[in-house]
């Protein structure tokens, strides 16, 4: 009895170990990976776009639904929006003049963004500076060669400087991605310039999109400048007309024909087989009437 | 009709009464049913999960099954269709067993697909969204097609004996057999013109499903051949398929006759003879066999396309027995045992026909897995299982409910119809006399 009682308080003070071992579950800590971006678009809008995200078995994850803090300044940071990221991880903000955003006296803006954190995903920071860029692109046509002429200008000390070289590159959007067209570098006056490729298919009217871009610049991070104009050659997508393939709704001819003159074939010759048996069972019928008459 | 007793008796075994053996040997298929039955309710319940397929490897267990019994069917069509055309005269106790094979693996088969399929709410799809360019499209009518055309073979060849067993007087079964025999014979008497009719619709239908088993199987082949997989893509994958399903057909044939000769006695009946005969047949058939398969893995070797030579890399790695098993010992040594008449005893013939259709079996297992295990695309950070497959017991479970679904069905039969034809062996007997 005593002995039994031992062992039910021994397995009864392992219980615990038991269950710890069986039940907790180690916490790892998700080290996130935060990236903060600054675009300036066509229209001169500016965002501030901070992606969250962390690594497992090599791919890239998205963290949605953590807020993001965005501040302004380097030593002294000031504390001008929260977001929450997206389904994609994304934060994005547009900046705009009720904003005060702190510059430097070099005309620099310092910008971070924060995730603070919680008990299973650790927290981060990002930070970049930004210089406010003009990007200008003009475009000319002179005896039928297209020039694609890029200027680009910062602000130091109110007055207009160019930037010189920085690279620009040029892209015309097709269906899936950007194709590259030039990537160019400005000289001392902040210009740069490029022919434009004469054989470039455009739509049915010849229009296409042409843009400039600073690319993940260090000091002016995405600007880009786009124009819509009749530069590509027309080009005519006409849908295919109807034709059968084996990829396409509907069969080839040989292969319908093929199957069918097989498939009657084969049923032809089991209509014939039933046939038979119905006359056997007509020819049984008779036979007994028949033998019923003698 | 006029009936030799003596045949009735010795060729109706179990119409009449029911031994113990008999039902001791259902029960004992049926106990490996309802385990399969088991198994397909986990499967149901939690999903293919309970399967050894994953990502990569796709088809497995339930696919090489479902060549394997097709394969049976159509050599069983192929092997009838043939015996009754030539009117080999040998043929008359074996031909039954040979059309019951057909039937039974037709039904058997395409079971094994609707175990495969993930989502099988979806199956009346293919019905009604065929696309006549696909193969699975064209298996799809090939195997109805077949299993509607084997019905005809195989009703056309048991009126005459359902007519005989409805005649006989001293035949003591249930009046439900009684009945069934009198509806099933159509009123069959046994006139010249009634013959007459029955002969050409047999002949008609024997010579159509020689035809519809060797395009049915290769459209089987097909699915596979038209794949741009390593080790399918191969243009003498419909012959190939063909005697191979010959070569398993004509093992099963051996094995049956010997476990029929056994079990009813029938000694008399099924003799050396016709063991050495389909056994001869069994060795041609292998070394057809065996020159296709070393052709088509020779010019593969050959070719030496990254993916091919992955594969037959992995073959004589990974599978290394069960590629020396299926591909050498599977075709000599049934070659062996049949080809040197000093081993050419019964019970010899019977084991070479054993490894034969072992072999074919193993044979569609390599033809299956390994190439599934061989993608095109490395994939990286991906589990083990993904990449290799192995059955899990859901599977074997289903594989031998299959098996014993296919012998439960055999000896239902021989609960109704006699199991070598009493018609074809009366036949034989009136020759005799006019002889």
């Amino acid at each position: 009895m005593k002995k039994n009682l031992m062992f039910t308080i021994l397995l009864l003070s392992l219980l615990p170990v038991f269950s710890v071992r069986l039940f907790s579950q180690e916490i790892t800590m998700i080290s996130p990976y935060i990236q903060l971006q600054y675009f300036k678009n066509t229209d001169d809008q500016r965002i501030l776009q901070t992606t969250l995200t962390y690594s497992k078995n090599r791919m890239e994850l998205p963290i949605p639904g953590r807020e993001i803090s965005f501040f302004t300044g380097g030593d002294k940071k000031e504390l001008f929006a929260t977001v929450i990221t997206d389904n994609k991880g994304v934060a994005r903000i547009e900046l705009n003049s009720e904003m005060k955003l702190n510059t430097g006296s070099d005309g620099l803006w310092v910008f971070s963004s924060e995730f603070k954190g919680n008990d299973t995903i650790e927290a981060g920071t990002s930070e970049i500076t930004v210089k406010d860029v003009r990007l200008e692109m003009v475009l000319t046509e002179i005896d039928s060669i297209k020039t694609i002429t890029v200027n680009a200008f910062v602000k130091e000390n109110g007055t207009e400087k160019p930037v010189s070289g920085e690279a620009v590159k040029i892209y015309v959007p097709r269906m899936f991605s950007l194709l590259p067209i030039s990537e160019l570098t400005l000289d001392e006056a902040g210009t740069a310039s490029v022919e434009f490729p004469s054989d470039l298919p455009g739509d049915s009217l010849g229009i296409l999109t042409v843009i400039a871009k600073f690319e993940e610049n260090q000091t002016f991070g995405n600007v880009e400048k786009q124009s819509t104009l009749q530069w590509g050659v027309p080009t005519k997508y006409s849908a295919p007309k109807f034709h059968r393939a084996l990829w396409t709704k509907t069969a080839p001819k040989w292969m319908i024909y093929t199957l069918s003159i097989l498939l009657t074939g084969v049923w032809g010759h089991y209509l014939f087989a039933v046939i038979s048996l119905i006359r056997i069972r007509i020819e049984a019928k008779r036979q007994a009437a028949k033998e019923y008459r003698i | 009709m006029e009936v030799d007793k003596k045949l009735i008796s010795d060729l109706t075994p179990e119409i009449e009464k029911t031994s113990i053996k008999w039902y001791i040997t259902f029960f004992i298929f049926f106990a490996f049913f309802a385990v399969g039955i088991y198994g397909l309710i986990q499967q149901i319940d939690k999903g293919h999960i309970v399967t050894g397929m994953r990502d990569n490897v796709v088809w497995g267990f339930y696919i090489v099954n479902f060549i394997f019994f097709m394969g049976l069917s159509y050599s069983g069509a192929l092997i009838s269709g043939v015996l009754h055309l030539f009117h080999t005269g040998w043929r008359k106790p074996i031909i039954r067993m040979a059309e019951l094979i057909t039937i039974i693996s037709l039904i058997i088969g395409p079971f094994f697909i609707f175990f495969c399929i993930g989502r099988l709410d979806r199956l009346h799809f293919l019905f009604i969204h065929p696309r006549i360019q696909s193969p699975i499209t064209w298996d799809v009518i090939a195997i109805l097609t077949d299993l509607f055309g084997c019905f005809i073979y195989l009703y056309l060849s048991f009126i005459e004996d359902f007519a005989i067993l409805r005649d006989y007087p001293d035949l003591k079964v249930a009046p439900w057999k009684k009945k069934l025999y009198k509806t099933l014979s159509l009123g069959f008497t046994g006139t010249d013109k009634e013959r007459k009719i029955l002969s050409n619709a047999r002949i008609v239908m024997a010579a159509m499903i020689i035809a519809i088993a060797i395009i049915v199987y290769s459209v089987l082949a097909w699915i596979f051949g038209v794949t741009l997989q390593p080790g399918w893509h191969s243009t003498i994958f419909g012959p190939y398929f063909v005697i191979a399903a010959v070569f398993s057909g004509t093992g099963l044939l051996i094995i049956l006759m010997w476990i029929f000769r056994k079990v009813y006695h029938l000694e008399e009946y099924i003799t050396k003879r016709h063991f050495v005969n389909v056994g001869v047949l069994l060795t041609v058939i292998a070394a057809f066999y065996g020159y296709f398969t070393f052709s088509d893995y020779l010019t593969k070797w050959y070719g030496s396309i990254k993916m091919d030579s992955l594969l037959i890399d992995k073959l004589f790695t990974d599978y290394y027995s069960l590629f020396i098993f299926a591909n050498y010992v599977g075709i000599l040594l049934p070659c062996i045992i049949i080809a040197f008449p000093k081993f050419r005893t019964i019970p010899n013939i019977t084991i070479a026909a054993v490894i034969a259709i072992t072999a074919l079996w193993v044979n569609r297992y390599i033809i299956v897995i390994p190439t599934l295990e061989t993608p095109f695309l490395p994939i990286q950070d991906t589990r083990p299982d993904w990449i290799t497959y192995s059955p899990t017991w859901v599977e074997w479970a289903l594989t031998l409910a299959g098996v014993s679904v296919f012998a439960m069905l055999f000896m239902l039969v021989s609960k109704i119809a006699p199991i070598i034809s009493i018609s074809e062996m009366q036949e034989k007997d009136k020759n005799e006399i006019m002889k």
